[in-house]
């Protein structure tokens, strides 16, 4: 099963390696800006406009999780769409749903790594700066951005492996829909009474992409 | 022994009928060479022999098993080419070999290395910048590398030079009858099969028109070139003709029967000709004279 991984990294390594500049870069901009706001006007104002103007510090990484989600998941699936090298993946000595489960732990898995990373900054660049009073709210309100993250890589995913056109946009239409869910504008900690149900909801799509495999494996066209 | 086992395969794509009540059946240790023009159901029958498709009616059997659910074990056994040599063109040599050899408990990889060392490609090169012909031995390296029983080439001519097809066809027949493998191929380049089959399958829109020994075949299949002294006389429907193919007086008639048969049957119909003529033919000019030319 190495093996499988093995391939997995090769394809994704570079949008890997971009995403964690990227959200390095995002979250080193937020807590430079937020030093910065704090040190040049005085820090009482500044707490003021993020708890009751809405104006919170994070909202750069709202399409962060996205794009990065967006980013794996392209990389891993669309090279086995060109000539449909997905065949040789199917091909391999390994039950064609463990090999798709496979990919997809793997893909998720890098994925989630690259998220616990970012919240490890996140929540020690904001205990620099704020009380846990702020620091909470402010986790529940990115959770669901980085579940829309997760749930946007198994959305692209199960749309890259659909072999018919048609279901390709119907999908699309319908991902899209499902994950603005993720990032919909909500007052801080606004997110709290859902999280449970956007949380099993992700759950529950990381498995669709076997539909898109059993077509492929039955020729629709 | 069957290697393969098609029972009763018919398959359609909406309305359009590829074929029906298709049976056939490739015994081990012989190289099956499956011909056929375009849209008679090479490929679907190549796809559903590899279980990505599933027929209407009919299955198909690899070692005993349905195709449509081929066991990891069974999978092990056969090695696969996908037409235009399809590999993954994002890794090198290096890596590919690398990634194969983990599924492959037999994975031997000095005929791999063997024919790498005859590309004149740098280590890190990536697939995806080498030449088609350069492709095809990669991945034909890598399948003998697995060292499958069964082979199933799915036109792997497509895109090569001569030298490179040549290359192709001698290492792979002499790895075949070496190592008593089993090999199922298609190939739109019909010569390269004559140097490499053993059994001939031939395909026509909806049925088979021949299933044999090559050498069975190519001896008994017959092109006669014959000129006619009154170019607008016509040859009548008969029972010995497979195909006729007729140009202003010149007939080429096509046949599973004996000259002297042919002789009889033109005097009886009253058909006069000026020159009479059996043509050594090759697997092309059998394959045309048993499809036609249109």
């Amino acid at each position: 099963m190495k093996s499988i991984y093995y391939k997995e990294w090769i394809k994704i390594k570079r949008v890997f390696s971009a995403s964690l500049v990227l959200g390095i870069l995002a979250l080193s901009f937020i807590f430079i800006k937020v030093r910065h706001d704090i040190l040049f006007s005085d820090a009482a104002g500044y707490w003021y406009s993020f708890l009751f103007r809405g104006s919170p510090y994070y909202t750069l990484l709202r399409f962060l999780p996205l794009v990065t989600g967006l980013g794996i998941a392209i990389a891993q699936y669309f090279p086995e769409t060109v000539d449909k090298r997905i065949k040789l993946t199917f091909h391999l000595p390994v039950r064609e749903n463990e090999i798709l489960i496979r990919m997809h732990f793997f893909g998720a898995a890098s994925l989630t790594a690259l998220f616990v990373l970012f919240y490890t900054i996140f929540i020690t660049g904001s205990s620099i700066f704020f009380p846990s009073d702020i620091i909470v709210p402010a986790l529940i309100s990115i959770t669901p951005w980085f579940l829309g993250g997760l749930a946007t890589y198994f959305m692209v995913a199960l749309i890259l492996l659909e072999p018919v056109l048609l279901y390709r946009v119907l999908f699309g239409i319908v991902g899209a829909g499902f994950v603005s869910f993720f990032s919909l504008r909500a007052g801080i900690g606004g997110y709290k009474p859902i999280l449970i149900t956007l949380s099993a909801l992700t759950i529950l799509v990381s498995v669709v992409i076997l539909f898109s495999g059993y077509r492929f494996r039955k020729g629709e066209m | 022994m069957n290697a393969i086992e098609c029972r009763n395969l018919t398959h359609c794509y909406g309305k359009k009928m590829v074929y029906e009540n298709l049976s056939f059946n490739v015994e081990e240790g012989t190289i099956l060479g499956l011909l056929g023009k375009n849209g008679t159901g090479k490929s679907t029958t190549i796809n559903i022999l590899n279980g990505f498709l599933q027929p209407k009616e009919g299955e198909c059997l690899i070692y005993g098993e349905n195709t449509q659910n081929l066991s990891p074990k069974t999978k092990r056994r056969i090695g696969f080419l996908i037409e235009g040599h399809i590999q993954y063109t994002f890794m090198n040599i290096h890596q590919i070999e690398k990634f194969y050899s983990g599924f492959y408990p037999a994975w031997n990889n000095k005929p791999y290395w063997d024919l790498m060392s005859k590309l004149k490609v740098t280590p890190k090169q990536k697939i995806s910048t080498m030449s088609c012909g350069q492709r095809s031995q990669v991945a034909l390296g890598l399948i003998l590398a697995q060292d499958p029983d069964l082979l199933i080439l799915d036109d792997f001519s497509m895109g090569l030079d001569p030298g490179y097809r040549r290359l192709f066809i001698d290492y792979l027949r002499e790895y075949a009858k070496a190592e008593n493998k089993t090999i199922f191929v298609t190939s739109h380049i019909i010569q390269d099969m004559e140097r490499l089959i053993d059994d001939v399958l031939i395909m026509d829109y909806g049925r088979i028109l021949a299933q044999q020994p090559l050498s069975s075949f190519m001896n008994r299949f017959r092109q006669f070139n014959i000129t006619l002294k009154v170019e607008e006389a016509v040859i009548p429907q008969n029972d010995l003709s497979v195909n006729i193919e007729k140009v202003k007086d010149k007939v080429e008639f096509y046949t599973y029967n004996e000259e002297s048969e042919v002789r009889s049957f033109l005097n009886s119909s009253n058909i006069e000709y000026t020159f009479f003529e059996e043509k050594k033919m090759t697997l092309e000019d059998a394959f045309i004279g048993l499809t036609s030319k249109y």
